[in-house]
């Protein structure tokens, strides 16, 4: 069975000392949780947050948005790309990472 | 090999100065993304999913131990303590952060090593046969010409800004390619001509990602001094007529076939009647200067590896019996072997070296030749210059180290991208369907049943993967935003080319390990004699009965 249908938009980046994926929040600032960014239901809205998420140009770059859906409170990512990026590799990695994506903004 | 001079050293360290000032301003926001991206990308450096990627050049592949032990330093210091080795013989680090990567480029620069003209639409790191200058059946040593072609086409004004990326690749052994130059931009193939002469075959237009195609001939025979003045003439129509509208239409390859190769090739040379004989005209006192950087090393005289080689065939310690069969190849030096050190093991990624594998690998180039490794394209390691009375003691060292699995250009010598799991253009997961298989062909026995066959995975159509050219090529896909493969028959990147024909519709993660056991096991069953390779058997039978094995209950 395939996933739901997207109910919401999700404004990302890639954060600009590390690469790292992070998703702007619904207080305007950005987290590398997606589980804590803002949940955007209309495209004006989306279109919105996307030029004020665009301001910070200097720590979060690349924007775009991505369509989620929400069940029981969770943000679960349509696309494998998106869903991959937010838990990071399925794969053993050689080195647990301690660097910005794994503690948070 | 080849030692930087003072201008080559003097540019790479002033690159790295200049790029360090290019990140501080960005750190600083000085500049922004769309500002720095193409000075990032000039200097080998991607963002891909989860952090930045920077690609180092390994000029045709062949490292010193010094610069392999520098990989295994930035691995550690700047890296999670891995580093990848590629399909074009570079070796990727996947979580630099950006503050750290001038201060990687200072330290490359230190052993000699860039990553310059590693991304770009640029010409890339030229790569060759991993047994160059050592394989028995080679006609000439390619390095010298390798290592020309990179002093011309670094930083080379005129190329800058080609319509898309370049790459070339170049063989001296006219009997067996095993840098698949017939799937490169321009290929390069040392030949000798009905008078005995020395020169190349220059074949134009080949190529793999969304429209793979086998290279042409565009010039039969070229004296050994014109090499460059031609390659500048086929890169100067390139950059001239190539498209510029479409990315996905503006590799030369495209050109070629748009153009037609007659026309191609009448454009060439009429430029080339141009500047012939202008000053990139190749004197034979530089050649000899380049070729003076790839003299053999100094070798014992030794008794041939006959008796070694044949009581390793009947040695009772069979991991060790089979390693050599496979993993260990003639050297044009008696008493010599070529040996492939594995990067293939079913618990990592292919291409994966840890730094501590990367310092251990260091020292036995160092106690078991002369301080050389070579990457492959097929991303395995090769140690070109082992005396062969040394192969048990090596054995036993690599099997410490988890690289003696017996697989070269076996099933499990899996070609593979990093695919989804990294990378920002891919639509599919490959490394984990590489080790579903490995883990399914571990057992050995019936792996050395199956015999040479290559298996290549991309986990999207730009084909990094070299999924065209496997005798068994998956493609990753999206299906609505979910992952499927395609299975793929048929490809071979040697003398032989073939481009690999889809089997049949795109399946699941979870059935192409299944796939992949019925088309072998169909082969096992099919197959005139155990010497028939599963190439060649699909040649003799086509698709049907793989096809009728992989789908018949779906």
């Amino acid at each position: 069975m395939g996933k739901p249908r997207g109910t919401h938009y999700v404004v990302t980046a890639s954060f600009t000392k590390t690469g790292a994926p992070i998703y702007f929040t619904p207080e305007g600032t950005w987290t590398s949780d997606l589980q804590k960014a803002a949940l955007i239901e209309t495209v004006a809205e989306r279109d919105a947050q996307v030029l004020l998420a665009s301001a910070h140009e200097a720590v979060a770059c690349d924007v775009y948005t991505f369509m989620v859906s929400r069940e029981n409170g969770v943000i679960d990512p349509l696309s494998a790309r998106e869903e991959i990026r937010a838990k990071g590799p399925t794969i053993e990695m050689r080195r647990p990472d301690t660097g910005f994506s794994s503690k948070g903004v | 090999m080849y030692q930087y001079d003072d201008y080559d050293q003097a540019l790479v360290d002033q690159r790295a100065r200049q790029f360090k000032g290019q990140v501080e301003r960005r750190m600083s926001g000085e500049i922004t993304e769309l500002e720095f991206k193409p000075l990032r990308l000039q200097n080998g450096l991607y963002m891909q999913l989860h952090a930045y990627m920077l690609r180092i050049a390994i000029p045709y592949g062949l490292l010193s131990a010094k610069q392999m032990r520098m990989q295994a330093h930035i691995a550690r210091k700047y890296d999670r303590g891995y580093g990848h080795f590629t399909t074009r013989q570079n070796i990727q680090f996947n979580w630099p952060k950006l503050e750290d990567v001038p201060s990687i480029l200072e330290d490359l620069a230190s052993v000699q090593m860039q990553a310059i003209q590693t991304s770009g639409n640029c010409i890339r790191n030229t790569t060759s046969d991993p047994f160059a200058g050592v394989a028995k059946d080679e006609l000439e040593d390619p390095r010298p010409y390798c290592e020309l072609i990179r002093q011309w086409s670094t930083l080379h004004p005129e190329f800058a800004y080609l319509p898309r990326k370049f790459k070339i690749a170049v063989t001296g052994t006219p009997g067996e390619d095993r840098a698949a130059v017939r799937f490169h931009d321009i290929g390069v193939r040392i030949i000798e001509n009905a008078q005995g002469e020395r020169g190349f075959e220059i074949l134009a237009g080949g190529g793999l990602g969304r429209t793979p195609v086998i290279a042409k001939v565009v010039r039969e025979f070229l004296p050994y001094e014109h090499l460059l003045s031609y390659l500048e003439c086929i890169l100067r129509v390139y950059n001239r007529y190539g498209r510029r509208d479409n990315k996905y239409k503006a590799r030369i390859k495209i050109l070629v076939n748009e153009t037609g190769i007659e026309k191609f090739r009448e454009q060439v040379e009429e430029e080339w009647a141009l500047i012939k004989d202008s000053a990139l005209k190749l004197t034979r006192e530089e050649l000899e200067r380049v070729a003076r950087y790839f003299v053999p090393p100094p070798y014992e005289k030794l008794p041939s590896s006959e008796s070694v080689l044949a009581a390793a065939a009947l040695s009772p310690n069979r991991d060790y019996s089979r390693w050599v069969t496979n993993n260990v190849r003639g050297h044009k030096q008696p008493g010599y072997s070529i040996v492939i050190l594995s990067l293939k093991h079913p618990k990592i990624p292919p291409g994966d070296v840890s730094d501590t594998q990367m310092d251990a690998v260091a020292d036995l180039s160092e106690r078991f030749g002369f301080g050389r490794i070579v990457v492959t394209h097929t991303q395995d390691l090769v140690l070109p210059d082992v005396k062969s009375s040394d192969l048990p003691h090596l054995f036993a060292e690599l099997q410490k180290l988890d690289m003696a699995t017996p697989n070269f250009e076996r099933v499990t010598d899996i070609i593979c991208c990093p695919g989804l799991d990294y990378c920002a253009l891919a639509n599919a997961r490959s490394i984990p369907i590489a080790a579903q298989i490995s883990e399914r062909f571990e057992a050995i026995d019936y792996l050395d049943d199956i015999g040479e066959v290559s298996v290549k995975i991309s986990g999207c159509i730009n084909a990094c993967g070299h999924h065209h050219i496997g005798n068994i090529g998956i493609l990753g896909i999206d299906k609505s935003g979910e992952e499927a493969y395609q299975l793929l028959l048929g490809g071979d990147p040697g003398n032989s080319a073939s481009i690999g024909t889809i089997l049949g519709p795109a399946m699941d993660g979870e059935k192409v390990v299944d796939a992949v056991e019925a088309v072998l096991r169909r082969y096992l069953s099919v197959r005139e004699s155990p010497e028939e390779r599963f190439i060649d058997a699909y040649r003799r039978l086509g698709a049907a009965p793989f096809k009728e094995a992989v789908y018949a209950n779906h």
